[in-house]
Formats: C-alpha cells, structure tokens, sequence
C-alpha cells in the first residue's frame, strides 16, 4: 500500500522563555492509504503538536528542528510558506476537537462549506453549492438545504461536527487529520461521528491520522496505533497487537487504568507519579520515574526501538531483554 | 445487595421538578417529577447525555437552584440541629389546609352535579334530530368539557392540600379533630426548640470545658480545676434537661398519632381508603425539607454538603496560594486559631496525596489532578457526610482518573462519605457506584445496583447507551447497526408520552401518547418504560 504521509526522525521544539524544549523527540510514523492510524496519550505528550507540525500550524514560539514530513513523497518541511499552505486544507483537511470555535458564529453553515469548495476545487458558486449537499448528506445531515441557510448556533454539537467533517472532506484530502474530534461529544453521537469517520475513508481512500485520549475510540476506530509519552513514541502496532499483546509498561498501565463497561470486576490501578511536564528534565527514559520495572539502565540511557513482531514496536529496555531471551 | 432497604436513608427526593423559564411562556424543563432515595455511605451514580438534567439535579439537591416544586429531604441533620422555622408555620396552617381541600372538592363536586345536568339536557336534545338542536348540542359539549376541566382542576387542588398538609402531620390531616392535634404539635415543636437552644448552649459550655481542662492540665491551679468540674456539672445538668424535652416532644408525637383513623372527614371520595391514607402518612416527613429552609437555616447544613466540580482549575483561584484556598474553608466555618488552621491544612493536604510544601503554591504550578484533590480536600474539610461530583474525573486522564477515583473511594471508606456521582462515562459508574439512576431529557428512566443495571439494562435507552460506550477491547465485528440514531429533543418542547420514544427502536402506540410510570420492576430495579409496566399489568 502507497504511503500517503510519511514522518522521519523529527524533533520539535517550543521556546519557553528563552530555552528550546523538545516537544518531539525524534518521531517517526507513516499513514498507509486507506488506513487509520491512531496516535493515542495523555494530555501534553504531544499528539496535537504532531497534527500542528503536519499541518505547519505550530505556535510561533514552536518550530520544526530536524526530520521529515512526506506527503504523497513530497517533502514538506522546509517547502516554501506559500507553497506550503496550498497542500493546507486541499491535501490535508484537519477536523478539530471543539466544533464551535471552529466555526464562524457571524456565517451561515452554507457560506462557510461552499468557501472552502470554490477555493480548493475550483468550481463555481453554483456546482459548489450542489457538492455541498451532497457532502452534508454523506455525512448524515437530514434536509441539508435547510441547514445550509443556518448559523453555527442553531445546530447541535454533533450536527457542528459533521459539518466540519463535510467542509474538510468536501475537497478530497488524500489525508484526514482528527485531533479529538468526538472528545465534546456524548458517547451515543460520538459512535455516530465515528462512523461517519469510518465510512468516508472507505469511500475516499484517504488516510487518517486520528488524535485521541480514549481508549475505547482507538479499539473502534483504528487499524494501527502509536502510543506517545513526553513525545517519544513508546509502542506501535496494530491495533490488536497493541490491545491483546501490549508490551510496554506504559501502555499497560494505561489499558489497565480505563474502567471497562464489560468486565464486572474491576480494580482501580493507576499508574503511580504525574505526567512529566515539557520543562522537566529527565534522563535515560522519560516514563522511568513513573515505571515499576525501571533499572539504573533506564534512568541513564534512552532505549532504542525493539522490534517485537510484524509492526509492533516497543521503546523499552524491559521488551528489548525480553526479546533478548526469546531469540536465545 | 439486597441490604439497602434496611439502610439509612440520607436524602429523599419527591417529584421533583424545575423549570428555567427561557422567555415569557416558554419553560425549560430541566428535571420532571424525580423520585428516588439515596442511602448514607453509599455511591450513587447518575448518568446521561448531556443536556438530561444531571447537573441541574445535583444542584438543585444543594439548593443552589432553587427547585420549582416537590420536595428534598435531607435525614443528615435531626429538627434538633436545626429547628427549621417553615415547621410552626406548617402547624399554623394544617386547618387551613383541611378548610382548602374541602372547599376546592365541595366546589367541584358542584360542577359535577352541573355537568351531570347538562349531560341530561344533552340527551334531550338527541331525541331530536334538526340542525338547531344540533348546534345547541355542540354548545353544550364544549360546556362539559370546560367544567370538566375545571372540576378535575379543582379536585387536583384539593387533593394538593392534602397533600402539602400530609408532610408535616401524615394522614392526620384527613381528622376531624385537626384543631386538637395542632394544638399538640405545636407542644411538641415548642419542645424541640428547646432542645434545639439547649443544644447551642451545650455547645459553647462544651468549649469552654475543653479549654478549661487543658488550662487545668497545663497550670494544675486549683481554681482552674475546680472551674472545670463546675463546667461539666453544667454540661451534664444540660443534657439531662435536653433529654427530658426530647421526651417530652416525644410522646406529644405519639399522642397526637392515636388520633391515626380516628373520626376520618369525607373531604374528598378517596379518604375513605386505606391506600389513600397510607399514602398519605408515606409523605410524613421526619427530615428536613431543604427548599424550606431560609438561608440562615441552610448554612450548618451546607457544611455538610459539598460539590466537587468539574473544571478544577476554574474552581481555584489562580492568585490565591493553595493553603489559604483550602484554610478559608476553616477561617469561615470554624474557630481554631491560625497555628492549627494550617496544621490541619497540611494534614488535609497530605490525606488528599499532595505534599505538605504545596500550601505555599499557586494553582498554576498543580497538574490536572492535582488541582481535583485541592477541590477534593476543600471539600472534604469540614464535617462532611454528601459529596456531589459533577463529572469530577472527567476531564482527566485515564491515568490520572484512576488516582484520583481510588483516593475518592479511600476518603469514602474512611470518612463513611455518601456520594453523589455525576458523569456520562459509564465504565466509571459501573465500577465506581453501588447504585445508578440513568435520566434522559430531565426524567428518570432506570435506577438499579450497578451491576444489575449492567447485566440486565431494562430501558431500551439504558441498552442504547451501554451499546454505544467505546469499549478499549478490540472487537474485530463492528457492529455498527445497532447505534442510536438521532439526537435528544429540545427540553422546552419535549416530546409527548414517553421522552424517549422519538429514538427509542421498540416505539409502540402508548409510548406517543401516556407517560410510563415508574415502577419497580424487578427487586430494587425501577424503570420507566411502557414495556415493563405493561408486563405487571398482565402478570397481576
């Protein structure tokens, strides 16, 4: 399958006051066609800087230091401002988590879909209009002509969603960036939009990076997953390598730490300590303060990425010992 | 489970209801005859989506909302504690009550006999059959119907008064001697405002013999001791006179409920039943009806129930230092002096997992969680025993969520805390909560243990949703068909008979038309549903 992004070795950095701080540390993934790929962590690891630096929507203070963003082959970082932004919106359409701020409250639902479809499509008013519709149906809109005259305020949360959905892939990205987008959603509107989500990729054959918290939209939604902790990427597999064979300590704290509906016994099991902050500086492994296995190996050396099976990788030295023994 | 009838009930909501006006004649119908108990110590959990009236409860439950109408009993604190002034004015007004319903009813029973009439003059007119006649006829029906309507508004009424007069004396309001058994109530309410003064007063002596006893320990001065000994004389000479009050209230009460069936008034046709009347002596309150109370009456009680909220860094101060955010609780509430104020804010620092050195830091410095244990220790200060969570974990992370749930689940055993758990996360409730009430559109649809709640979901509502929770196992056969479709009505104008039935897949004739009662269909599991209260009307 042809890759439609590609990401190599790439560090961003935020300046803080002066000091850069690594935000990624050395990030590589890629999105097969047709795929949804899931980048899955706990607030501040750093998925929405992943989807900003994609997208070249990174903060001023933030800027790309090393590594390479491929689109379709085409090498991104570095590509001039101008050129850079025509892939924006035309190759790449990104959802965001909060639908209301990410609509203009002042236009109606029609001017704001139709914009995007004149610009990137090149097509008059008129045919624009007709794409329209067609887009807020694929999405589930019921009466579209209706809703095309209202504003942002008149229609619900759920219904904002598919509106931006409509808008981003009424232009046919080759890659869909959701950065949480059901997060504001109830759950059972949330499972709709997902599989408005599901159904557009097969029909598009686009890839989609898929930004989220929850564990359970992962196991819905994807078929490969990256788990990221302090923007280092810690394990990645399949979706049921990830979830039936998780090998890094992280990820199993983290599945061990979501309340599951269908188990009836359940014990609460946290992982112990905080999240580390961007500013603090750990050495050797970023999770080892938290880790119950950690050695003086992991509090001085980073570990490298172990190969664990057909595309599952963990970045521990716990895994990479394991391994060790297995193949002995 | 099936102890939970036998334990203490700490708060009983009565249809309760409340309504936000939105603009002249349109109202928001938050909540809608709610109904249920919650138990002392134990973890209830309401769930919904958003917009169902989980909140609002919560708030209204703490009297920040004031509730339109029904009732919210509060059982934490005894009259005593509080000695509630709505209470005499309750007894002042029971033969205003009895007086009411009869005239309403009396009024009605007038129509009725009206309507009976034009029914005659209806049928007199039938014999006939040109068009004149049936004009007058038309004419006639629309009468009926008016007086219809206002007789059955007039005996609504009354049996409104009945109702309001029952909460304070239970079917006694139904007796002829109403006037004799006021008077005794009111003996009785006279008594427990003396316990209640004997009480405050027992308070303060009962300070100054703590601190006459650690002046005696510290001095060993005779006069000192000799105070001290005087001082619980006193006490003890208090208590005695309190128990004799008590007593005494005690046996007015029991007096005054002989009269319990005794010389019935036939203020309406339903006073003659047993049923009626047990249902009556059923809204015999003996706690304390919070949306009665003044404010000055609620602040002691307010102590004792707090709200976590969910934003935890909007609920902080980001210019206040975290020790003086949590000390203002003891600064307002109590009288310890600053040395132990900070002692204990320490202390509650360290219960909640925060380090002691945090009571010098700024909210910003806190992550997430963090900053939900600085809410948790500001709410768990005091005398706590009712805890109410609005979504209180969910805008953190699952790695964090779980600390911060085991240190609720921690602090509730230790503390023996009731808590009252908002949230849409069902996984959360399903392993956090004993029990779980499931609301949709500001009505009630299904309460039950939480694990009976999960294996056998009555409401098809309550189906839908556990169908819908992304569940973090991979389950390669998406079932993607049997999903919810649509979204939740607008509560100004919420749907007719049932709430749910414009998305519900087992729709039937009924549910667009009749609101379903809600019923205890299987042991401590009640739903709201026209399916199950179908199946009791067949099986009985």
């Amino acid at each position: 399958m042809a890759k439609v992004l590609e990401v190599n070795h790439l560090v961003a950095t935020f300046a803080i006051a002066k000091k850069e701080y690594q935000v990624l540390r050395d990030l590589s993934f890629y999105v097969d066609r047709g795929e949804t790929l899931c980048i899955v962590g706990e607030s501040g690891c750093g998925k929405s800087v992943t989807t900003l630096a994609v997208m070249d929507l990174l903060p001023n203070n933030g800027r790309i230091v090393s590594g390479s963003i491929k689109l379709n082959d085409t090498e991104l970082v570095g590509m001039g401002k101008k050129e850079r932004a025509g892939y924006r919106g035309s190759h790449m359409g990104m959802v965001f988590q909060e639908p209301m701020t990410a609509l203009n409250p002042l236009l109606t639902i029609g001017h704001q879909l139709t914009e995007s479809i004149i610009l990137h499509r090149k097509v008059n008013k008129k045919e624009a209009y007709d794409i329209a519709i067609e887009y807020m149906k694929k999405v589930g809109m019921s009466n579209p002509e209706e809703r095309m005259k209202q504003y942002p305020f008149q229609l619900s949360g759920g219904l904002r969603q598919r509106v931006l959905i409509a808008m981003v892939v009424s232009v046919n990205p080759e890659l869909l960036i959701a950065d949480e987008p059901t997060t504001a959603l109830d759950v059972t509107i949330q499972k709709q939009v997902l599989q408005i989500i599901h159904k557009l990729k097969k029909e598009m054959d686009a890839g989609v990076l898929f930004i989220t918290h929850d564990l359970g939209v992962v196991a819905e939604i994807a078929d490969r997953v990256i788990v990221l902790y302090s923007g280092k990427k810690v394990e990645e597999g399949r979706v049921t390598d990830i979830f039936d064979h998780p090998r890094h300590p992280y990820t199993i704290g983290l599945l061990n730490a979501v309340p599951n509906v269908d188990l009836d016994t359940f014990e609460i099991k946290p992982i112990p300590g905080t999240f580390p902050s961007l500013t603090d500086d750990i050495k050797g492994c970023r999770f080892n303060p938290r880790c119950v296995f950690a050695t003086e190996r992991c509090r001085n050396e980073v570990p490298g990425e172990t190969i664990v099976g057909d595309g599952h990788v963990a970045a521990c030295f716990k895994v990479e010992e394991e391994e060790n023994e297995r193949n002995k | 489970m099936n102890g939970t009838s036998e334990k203490k009930v700490i708060l009983q909501l009565r249809k309760l209801k409340k309504n936000f006006p939105i603009k002249r004649g349109v109202l928001l119908k938050a909540l809608n005859d709610v109904s249920f108990s919650i138990y002392e110590g134990e973890k209830f959990g309401v769930v919904g989506e958003s917009g169902c009236g989980k909140s609002t409860l919560g708030r209204v439950i703490l009297q920040l909302y004031k509730q339109t109408s029904g009732s919210c009993v509060y059982y934490g604190k005894s009259f005593e504690d509080i000695n509630p002034a709505y209470v005499k004015k309750e007894i002042a007004k029971l033969p205003e009550y009895q007086k009411k319903a009869g005239e309403f009813y009396n009024e009605s029973v007038k129509i009725d006999l009206k309507i009976s009439e034009l029914e005659s003059q209806k049928a007199s007119f039938d014999a006939d059959g040109n068009s004149k006649d049936a004009k007058k006829q038309d004419k006639i029906s629309k009468k009926i119907d008016l007086l219809s309507y206002q007789s059955k508004e007039l005996k609504k009424n009354a049996s409104r008064q009945l109702r309001e007069g029952s909460r304070t004396v239970g079917s006694l309001i139904l007796c002829k001697n109403i006037k004799e058994i006021q008077v005794l109530f009111e003996q009785a309410y006279a008594h427990t405002t003396k316990v209640h003064n004997l009480l405050e007063e027992m308070k303060k002596v009962d300070a100054n013999y703590q601190k006459s006893i650690v002046e005696s320990g510290a001095s060993k001065n005779e006069t000192s001791r000799k105070k001290s000994v005087a001082l619980k004389a006193k006490l003890t000479l208090l208590e005695e006179n309190a128990a004799k009050n008590r007593e005494k209230a005690r046996e007015l009460h029991t007096q005054a409920f002989r009269y319990r069936n005794i010389d019935i008034l036939p203020i309406t046709e339903l006073t003659n039943q047993q049923e009626y009347r047990d249902k009556l002596d059923n809204n015999y309150e003996s706690g304390i009806n919070l949306s009665k109370l003044t404010n000055r009456e609620m602040r002691p009680i307010r102590k004792e129930m707090q709200m976590i909220f969910q934003d935890p860094a909007a609920s902080l101060d980001p210019r206040q230092s975290i020790g003086s955010a949590i000390e203002e609780v003891f600064k307002i509430n109590s009288e310890y002096s600053r040395e132990v104020r900070r002692e204990k804010t320490m202390e509650l620092l360290e219960k909640v997992g925060l380090k002691r050195e945090y009571y010098y830091s700024f909210p910003h410095v806190l992550s997430g969680g963090q900053k939900q244990r600085v809410g948790i220790a500001r709410a768990i200060a005091l005398n706590t025993n009712f805890v109410v969570l609005d979504e209180a974990v969910s805008a953190l992370d699952v790695s964090v969520q779980a600390q911060v749930l085991q240190l609720l689940q921690d602090l509730s055993d230790e503390y023996h805390l009731t808590y009252f758990f908002i949230t849409h996360d069902l996984g959360v409730v399903k392993h956090f909560c004993d029990r779980i009430l499931v609301m949709y559109l500001g009505n009630t649809c299904e309460l039950g243990n939480s694990k009976d709640l999960f294996s056998t979901p009555l409401h098809p509502y309550t189906k839908s949703l556990l169908a819908s929770v992304p569940r973090p196992t991979v389950h390669r056969d998406r079932e993607m068909d049997e999903i919810l479709q649509g979204e939740v009505p607008s509560a100004t104008n919420p749907p007719k008979g049932c709430p749910f039935h414009t998305r519900c897949s087992s729709c039937m004739d009924v549910c667009r038309s009749v609101r379903p009662t809600y019923t205890e269909a299987l042991p401590n599991h009640f739903v709201a549903c026209h399916l199950f209260s179908n199946q009791e009307e067949k099986q009985s």
